[in-house]
This record gives structure tokens, C-alpha cells and sequence, in this order.
């Protein structure tokens, strides 16, 4: 089992996204996550979806997608050819102001914003690759997590044509 | 063209005539009216009021296999279109072009639990190719002329049209006839060239080829071409269940239906090739078996579909063709042509031959040793019938009865439920070929079970005059289930009896319809005859044996070589 990231373009119509997870409904794939936006074309959306499978399974699946009318371009983007970026939201616990120290140094060492602080709490934001992100939520656990927000990933291709259109 | 103003029923009308339908299948109801309205005077179009939705998505599957052409159904909001879901189901995964229109509650209800709503664009997704939910009435053009091009096109199968009343009642000005359609519909259709000849280079030193040729052979017309490869190659060709009539079954290099109950020697053909090319087929389990090592287990495989999708998914294959059978096929006859000239009779030819006159004479020999009733039965409506009639199946042992005995001769006349396996599903099948094909003879080969469970429309072959010839092998049983607990089930027959069933013969007469009952098979003969002259639609009541069976047959688990049942067969 490997994490795969499929970015879409997809005809922007009531039901596309129905259509497109249905499609990995009946086959009995899990989406860890999924994101829709417009995109540079007008008409169009992009859907970048993480799915955990393998192989196989994603070379199934890629066809699959394919052959949806309202998809225009599947892209399978591999880890090392893309960027990927996740962005997070995280309320903390900060006890004491010896916490509340702690978190802040913490946060400004991974890049994260600090969007507020209170007394008993911090609330950062974080953009970064998904295993970063990772990597920081379970520092922060350590001081005790109240509400973490993820958007799912989203990726870019860092060649220049990136995809087969159909 | 100038702008005309219509309203969104007018344009639907419009638009069908355009792409050529001539037939339509339906019911209307409630949020049909404004479109029955505009049939009502149209001649172009000929409906045909049906009794039951699923059955007029039956028809229009038959009508579609027949012709060739996107078979249509109409039915209304609700449990209009739900009732259609199994007939759509079943089109698509057959491949079979039907474009379905629907009523649907206004769109300023959609979502309210509205008297007869139902989410028909949700609840058909998954079984069309793709399906349209109407907003607008000046997208009406776009959207028929697609639904066409689309169940038309590439794979074919299954559009729906979801049509919301005040979509059908509004008025908008339109471009009729607008040729648009979607960016990322592309349908593959040229083969790729490197791979043909890579192909031609497999087959023209291949000493045991051979060729398996499934649906797709048919849906692309390409009979002829198949014929061709077949003769110069002197490759055998064995079928699947939807590639039946690809190749007339008494071409001496054709060794019939492969697969769970196919012929024993089209399977052993499969088990010996050195190369075998899979024409238009899914390698679907009824075909491979289970062990799939013993399917083809010395041959270079080559996989010729139209559908990307199908490349690698159920079988591992050595060249991938994506594209048209009738592309390919063409393409790859021209190479070899160039390439060598027909050889002599070969090893594997002379095998062959072997192999199909012992499993013709099978088939000839009406009663040999072992022969059920049921065999027998089907063997005298294959000699019946001419090259030209066409055979509709239900599903369960009359389906693999007729699979196995029924010797078709030409493409798209052998109508079946390939993928979905829908009891009931002949009869309303066989209406829409005789409506496609009205001077052909059009027989059902039923079960008593499955055509139960659409017999209400003999009253739809009364009304419009369709006289189509309903045979059931009556058991009392829903045999196959039946002869699976017998095999597998150490003969515990959980509710596969049906105890007290109608008398067909005055089931067939109380809807006015002719109705004989063929007690012994020598009467069949006779009762046929009966059936065509009486010129109404019939019934013919064949009275079997609770205990016959379709063998052989490969056991669930099994492999193409681990058929039981094989003592009846005749050896080479």
C-alpha cells in the first residue's frame, strides 16, 4: 500500500465530484483526501485526490477516470516530480506562558504562522508538505491538541507538461 | 441554422429525429406530459407503449443489438426511472447504445421528497456510461445530441436524460442540431500501428494460434473481417457468450462458445494455442474460469479492446491493442497478407477440424446418448429456424441450453444477457429485435421462472401487433440454482421449486396470444409451425425434465480443463 496523488481536471458540473468518488466507491478505494478548485481554465476544475493502493489498483483507477466524460486530463503525480502542499490549522494548549513560549518557538522553527494567542491556547497555521505537517502535529501533541483542521492535499507539477490530456 | 424557438419537448423531439430514432419504448405519467404532448403528433417517431419500464429498457437493448442503432426508452419520474434501473444496468454492461429519457419533478422541487421524485441522476451513475440532469431548456440540443454520440461512440453502452418538467414546458430560442461536444470525451478509436505489427509478427509464426472472439466483434461490424484473419491464418475461433454469431458456429474452424458452459474442445483449443488474440472481450470469469493457469498457459496473449480500461484488469497480457475490432482486424489482415502467403493445412488446423465435428456432431446428433429433453429441445429450434431468425435468451439453464446447443449462424441474432445475467430480460428483448427486424423470426428462449417475471407485456405484443415466439422450457424450477444445490449443495433445494406455476397455454390466450403446449420434442416441430402461421405473438409451453442439467460444465473454482459433466461429450 503506497499513498498516490491523482490531479484532475475535471468539466465544472453539478455531480462531477459524485461521479468521480463514486468511481472509487465501487472499486472499494479509500480517498484520504480530496480538494476541488477552479483552475487557470474557465469552465474547468482541478481535483487533486490522495488515495492509499497499489500499483495496480492506481493504474485501474487512472483509467478509469479517464474514461468519465467531464474528465479532461488525468495526471498521476509522483512524489518526487511534484510539489505537494498541505495546509493545517491547529488550536494548542499553552498551560502557562512556559508553554505558550514553547509552542511559539516550535512554530517558528517549521515556518508556521501564529494567527492567535490566548491565554490557555495558541492557533497556528501550517503549509507544507503532508509528512511535515505530520511531523508537527505530533510535536504539538506533546502540549496537548484542541482542534486541528487539515485542507488535504493539493500538487503541482514541477515539469513543464505534467499528464497526458485524453 | 437560425435561432427557433421552441419548448424543451419540441427540441427533444427534434433532436431524436436527428439522430435518426425511429422507435421509442415507454410510459409516460405525470412529468411526461408536455413530451407525450409533442409525440402525440409526431409520425417520425414510432412509440410503442410498453407494460413495465425495465421492459422498455429491454427493448430498446434488444432493438439497439439488432439494428445496430442506440435503441430509446421513455419513462417518468419516480418509479418510472427506477423501475428502469435494472434494464439500464443491464444494457451497459453488455455495451448495448441505449439513450433513456426521464421525467423529473420541476427543478424548483428537486430535493423536496415531491410527489414521484426520485434522484434518477444519482441513483443511475453507476450504471450508465454517463447520464444528464437537464437545468436548462436551451441545453437541450447539446445535451440529446451527446447522449447519442456518446452511447454511439468508443464503448458503447447506456445515456440518460433526466428531464425536469418546467425544463420540458419552458421555451427557449436554440440552434437545433448542435454538433458540440465534451473536451475530454476522445474515444480511442485507430490502433496503434507499432503494435499491429508487433501482432502480425506473433501470429505469422504462431503454429497453434488462435482467435477468441467476444462482443465486441459484433458491436463493431467486423464479422467479415474476423472471417478473413480466421481463413488465412488458419486459426480456430471460439466465442464468448456475447460473441456468439461473430462466425457462423458450423465454420468448420469454429468450435463455439468457450468458458464455464461452453464446448469442451473450444476450452481444450484454449488450454493448447501457442497465441491467442482476444478480440472485443473482458476476460470475464463465465469465459477464463477460475484457475487461470490453465488458461493459456503456453500463448503469447493479445488483447484487442476498445475500452483502455479492459487492458490488464481481469487478464495479464502480452500486446494491448486499444482500438476498433474492425480497425485492428483490418489492419492486421493487410500486414500478414504482405508478410506470407496462406500456409498449407497444418497439425493444429487438422486438430481443429477434429475438434469441431466432435462437438458439431454433439450439436447434429439430436438424441445421442445422454441427451436431456431440454438439449434435444433447442437442438430442434436450432434446425427449425433459419440462418436469418433471431434467438433472445432469458437467463439460468435456458440461457446455457441455448448458449450451448443453438447453433447461430449470423451477427446479432443471438440476444443474451451477457454481463448482468437479468431473468427476464428475453421476452421484452425479443420485442424490441422484431421491431428492429419485423420480417425476421424472433424466438425467447425462456425459462418458466424468468419469463414470469416480465410476461405482462404479450399485452404490449398484442396491442402493436409483434409476433414474437416465447418457448419456455417449463421445469417448474429455477433450474440453474436448482442444479447448483443438486451439484454443490448435496441436493438441498432451498426455494428453487416453484410448486404451482400457470398454465402458459392459457396465460398466452387470456392476453390473445397463440399458446400450445409441446409435451414430447417431436411435437415441436408442428407447434413452431403453429406459432409462425397463427401470426400472433406465442407461447409454446415445452414441458422438461426437473432434472436436466447443462453440463458439461467447469465447476465454480474450476479451470477451462477441469469441466465435469464431459462423459456425454463426444472424444477425440
Amino acid at each position: 500500500m503506497q499513498t498516490h496523488i491523482i490531479s484532475l481536471l475535471v468539466e465544472d458540473n453539478p455531480g462531477v465530484l459524485t461521479r468521480m468518488s463514486g468511481m472509487f466507491t465501487q472499486r472499494g478505494i479509500n480517498i484520504t483526501s480530496l480538494t476541488v478548485s477552479p483552475c487557470e481554465k474557465e469552465g474547468l476544475s482541478r481535483m487533486t485526490v490522495a488515495i492509499e493502493g497499489s500499483e495496480s489498483e492506481l493504474e485501474m483507477v487512472r483509467k478509469q477516470l479517464s474514461n468519465l466524460i467531464e474528465v479532461v486530463k488525468v495526471v498521476d503525480l509522483k512524489e518526487n516530480e511534484a510539489i505537494i502542499r498541505d495546509l493545517c490549522l491547529l488550536k494548542v494548549h499553552a498551560k502557562d506562558s512556559g508553554a505558550r513560549l514553547e509552542v511559539m518557538q516550535l512554530a517558528e522553527s517549521y515556518g508556521a504562522k501564529i494567527l492567535d494567542a490566548a491565554l490557555d491556547s495558541v492557533t497556528l497555521e501550517l503549509t507544507e508538505e503532508p509528512k511535515k505537517i505530520d511531523r508537527f502535529v505530533d510535536l504539538m501533541r506533546h502540549f496537548g491538541v484542541k482542534q486541528l483542521f487539515r485542507t488535504g492535499v493539493t500538487a503541482i507539477g514541477i515539469s513543464a507538461g505534467g499528464g497526458v490530456e485524453k | 441554422m437560425a435561432k427557433q424557438k421552441l419548448s424543451g419537448a419540441e427540441i427533444v423531439v427534434e433532436e431524436l429525429k436527428t439522430e435518426g430514432a425511429e422507435v421509442a419504448f415507454g410510459i409516460p405519467g405525470g412529468a411526461l406530459l408536455d413530451l407525450y404532448d409533442v409525440l402525440y403528433k409526431e409520425e417520425a417517431i414510432r412509440h410503442i407503449l410498453m407494460r413495465h419500464e425495465q421492459c422498455a429498457a429491454h427493448a430498446a437493448d434488444g432493438y439497439a443489438r439488432v439494428s445496430g442503432k442506440a435503441g430509446v426508452c421513455i419513462a417518468t419520474s419516480g418509479p418510472g426511472a427506477t423501475n428502469l434501473v435494472t434494464g439500464l444496468a443491464n444494457a451497459n454492461m453488455d455495451s448495448s447504445p441505449v439513450v433513456a429519457l426521464t421525467g423529473q419533478v420541476p427543478t424548483s422541487v428537486i430535493g423536496t421528497n415531491a410527489f414521484q421524485e426520485a434522484s434518477t441522476f444519482t441513483i443511475t451513475m453507476p450504471i450508465t456510461k454517463h447520464n444528464f440532469l437537464v437545468k436548462r431548456t436551451e441545453d437541450l440540443p447539446k445535451v440529446i445530441h451527446n447522449a447519442f454520440y456518446i452511447a454511439n461512440t468508443g464503448r458503447k453502452g447506456v445515456v440518460l436524460v433526466d428531464l425536469p418538467t418546467d425544463i420540458l414546458a419552458g421555451k427557449a430560442k436554440v440552434d437545433l442540431h448542435q454538433k458540440e461536444t465534451f473536451a475530454g470525451y476522445k474515444p480511442n478509436i485507430k490502433p496503434n500501428q507499432v503494435q499491429i505489427k508487433r501482432v502480425v509478427e506473433i501470429l505469422a509464426n504462431a503454429e497453434r494460434p488462435l482467435i477468441l472472439a467476444g462482443g465486441g466483434v459484433i458491436s463493431a461490424d467486423a464479422a467479415v473481417e474476423l472471417r478473413h484473419l480466421a481463413d488465412f491464418l488458419g486459426a480456430p475461433v471460439v466465442t464468448t457468450l456475447m460473441g456468439k454469431g461473430a462466425i457462423p458456429e458450423n465454420h468448420p474452424f469454429c468450435l463455439g462458445m468457450a468458458g464455464m458452459h461452453g464446448q469442451l474442445y473450444a476450452n481444450r483449443a484454449i488450454n493448447e494455442c501457442d497465441a491467442l488474440l482476444a478480440l472485443g472481450t473482458r476476460f470475464s470469469d463465465r469465459t477464463t474460469g477460475w484457475q487461470l493457469d490453465q488458461f493459456a498457459p503456453d500463448a503469447t496473449l493479445i488483447h484487442v479492446d476498445i475500452d483502455t480500461a479492459e487492458i490488464n484488469k481481469n487478464i495479464q497480457v502480452d500486446i494491448p491493442i486499444v482500438g476498433d475490432v474492425k480497425l485492428a482486424l483490418s489492419g492486421i489482415l493487410k500486414l500478414l497478407e504482405k508478410k506470407r502467403a496462406k500456409k498449407s493445412e497444418s497439425e493444429w488446423e487438422k486438430r481443429i477440424k477434429k475438434m469441431h465435428e466432435a462437438c458439431d456432431s454433439c450439436v447434429e446428433d439430436i438424441s445421442r446418448e445422454g441427451a436431456s429433453v431440454s438439449d434435444i429441445l433447442i437442438k430442434e429450434i436450432s434446425r427449425i429456424l433459419d440462418d436469418d431468425a433471431i434467438v433472445t435468451t432469458e437467463v439460468g439453464q435456458c440461457q446455457m441450453f441455448a448458449a450451448h446447443y443453438y447453433m447461430t449462424r449470423k451477427p446479432r441474432t443471438f440476444i443474451s444477457s451477457g454481463g448482468l445475467g437479468t431473468m427476464g430480460f428475453g421476452f421484452p428483448a425479443a420485442i424490441g429485435a422484431k421491431v428492429a427486424a419485423p420480417d425476421k423470426k424472433v424466438v425467447d428462449i425462456a425459462g418458466d421462472g424468468s419469463f414470469l417475471m416480465t410476461c405482462q407485456d404479450l399485452a404490449t405484443c398484442v396491442e402493436n401487433d409483434i409476433p414474437v415466439v416465447v418457448c419456455i422450457l417449463d421445469n417448474r424450477y429455477l433450474g440453474m440454482v436448482r442444479q447448483w444445490q443438486e451439484l454443490f449443495y448435496e441436493k438441498k433445494y432451498a426455494h428453487t421449486g416453484l410448486g404451482i406455476t400457470p398454465d402458459f397455454v392459457k396465460l398466452a390466450e387470456a392476453f390473445g396470444c397463440y399458446g400450445e403446449r409441446v409435451e414430447k420434442p417431436e411435437d415441436l416441430k408442428d407447434a413452431l409451425n403453429n406459432a409462425f402461421e397463427s401470426g400472433k405473438p406465442a407461447v409454446l409451453d415445452m414441458i422438461v425434465g426437473k432434472e436436466d442439467k447443462v453440463l458439461p460444465m467447469i465447476p465454480p473454482g474450476g479451470g477451462i480443463t477441469g469441466m465435469i459433466g464431459t462423459e456425454r461429450c463426444k472424444h477425440i
